[in-house]
């Protein structure tokens, strides 16, 4: 689905992306955020599950609109027990052992959506093109089902492969890790790796 | 494990983790103790036949043939179902895929006479399942809130 020149092209695209991602969240907690190198992976639909787990965690999910055929979506992903850390940093509060609010809810909107606009208007911009976000969907639930229902919910009867894009953020500070996905449908995935090969002429 | 659009069949227990619009189908012999879990992905093949635990018109003939080839009788076999969510309210596309799931893997079960014993559908969150044939075809169901049920 994808030779390596292709994957490297990609991995790089996502890498000023997730940048870009980890500079408003590094803004916004007022700390270091660390990026992992991005991974690609071209995952067969019944291999998911060792990529993606059921284990609870906090997903913002965006459909990606814009002057992209096809369509795909971006999902920050943030294990359950991070999201208290995230959204207290964010909050300035110190509790660790309390149940989440509606204000936890919309703090995490919020850093989905300042992360995933500013990953995408980097790709974007790479691109010479404009991409949008949707507005966010928050789910606290497992990751492995939400991925299934994204794939499910797309013309998925003849693909039995994705490319799934990650990079790891992290704060050492505040001991959060969270994940950025992206999550591509064929179309989109082929017009970016077509625009990044002319990119490459 | 069985992953999205795979499935087994044997007497061990059998995981699918992580269902959220698909589902877990189960069909289970009582008397010899054996079974198979697909996981469904969608309702309908429209004549693929490289996957068939992947689509529900296909996936309960396809686990049938194969229980009874370990050498059960189909008109003993009972079933249970597990899973067909809807995880997500605002995108757009397909986002009844669970409904659909539910009632095309319904459709199926009847036309091959298969009773349903049992069945956790619907709603808006993920499943982990566990399928124990020879605990007279228990399943477990596990939300990401911990709770687990049995059925």
């Amino acid at each position: 689905m994808l030779n390596s020149q292709q994957s490297d092209a990609l991995r790089e695209l996502g890498n000023i992306g997730a940048a870009h991602a980890a500079t408003t969240l590094s803004t916004m907690l007022m700390t270091n955020i660390e990026m992992e190198v991005p991974e690609i992976n071209v995952v067969d639909i019944g291999k998911i599950h060792e990529h993606v787990s059921d284990e609870q965690a906090a997903l913002v999910i965006f459909q990606i609109h814009g002057e992209v055929s096809g369509g795909g979506y971006v999902l920050l992903h943030v294990p359950k027990n991070s999201v208290v850390r995230l959204t207290n940093a964010m909050l300035g509060m110190t509790e660790l052992d309390r149940e989440l609010t509606e204000m936890d809810q919309s703090a995490l909107l919020e850093i989905g959506n300042i992360m995933v606009s500013a990953f995408l208007d980097a790709t974007a911009t790479l691109l010479s093109i404009v991409m949008l976000p949707s507005p966010p969907s928050l789910i606290i639930d497992m990751p492995h089902a939400a991925f299934e229902s994204i794939l499910a919910a797309q013309d998925y009867a003849q693909i039995n492969q994705v490319v799934i894009f990650r990079t790891e953020l992290h704060s050492d500070q505040y001991k959060i890790s969270s994940n950025l996905f992206l999550l591509p449908n064929k179309p989109m995935l082929d017009e970016i790796i077509g625009m990044l090969e002319n990119l490459m002429k | 494990m069985v992953g999205i659009g795979e499935y087994h069949i044997g007497r061990s227990p059998m995981s699918s983790i992580g269902l959220g619009s698909c589902i877990g189908l189960v069909i289970h012999d009582p008397v010899k103790d054996i079974g198979g879990l697909a996981h469904i992905m969608l309702p309908d093949s429209q004549g693929r036949t490289d996957r068939p635990a992947k689509y529900a018109d296909t996936a309960v003939e396809f686990l049938i043939r194969g229980i009874c080839r370990q050498g059960s009788k189909s008109d003993g076999l009972v079933s249970k179902i597990v899973g067909g969510a809807s995880m997500f309210q605002s995108f757009s596309g397909n986002l009844n895929i669970g409904d659909r799931n539910i009632e095309a893997v319904k459709l199926q079960l009847k036309k091959f006479n298969i009773r349903i014993v049992a069945e956790d559908t619907g709603g808006v969150q993920g499943r982990t399942i566990v399928y124990y044939p020879e605990e007279k075809g228990k399943i477990s169901v596990r939300t990401a809130d911990g709770n687990i049920r049995f059925i």
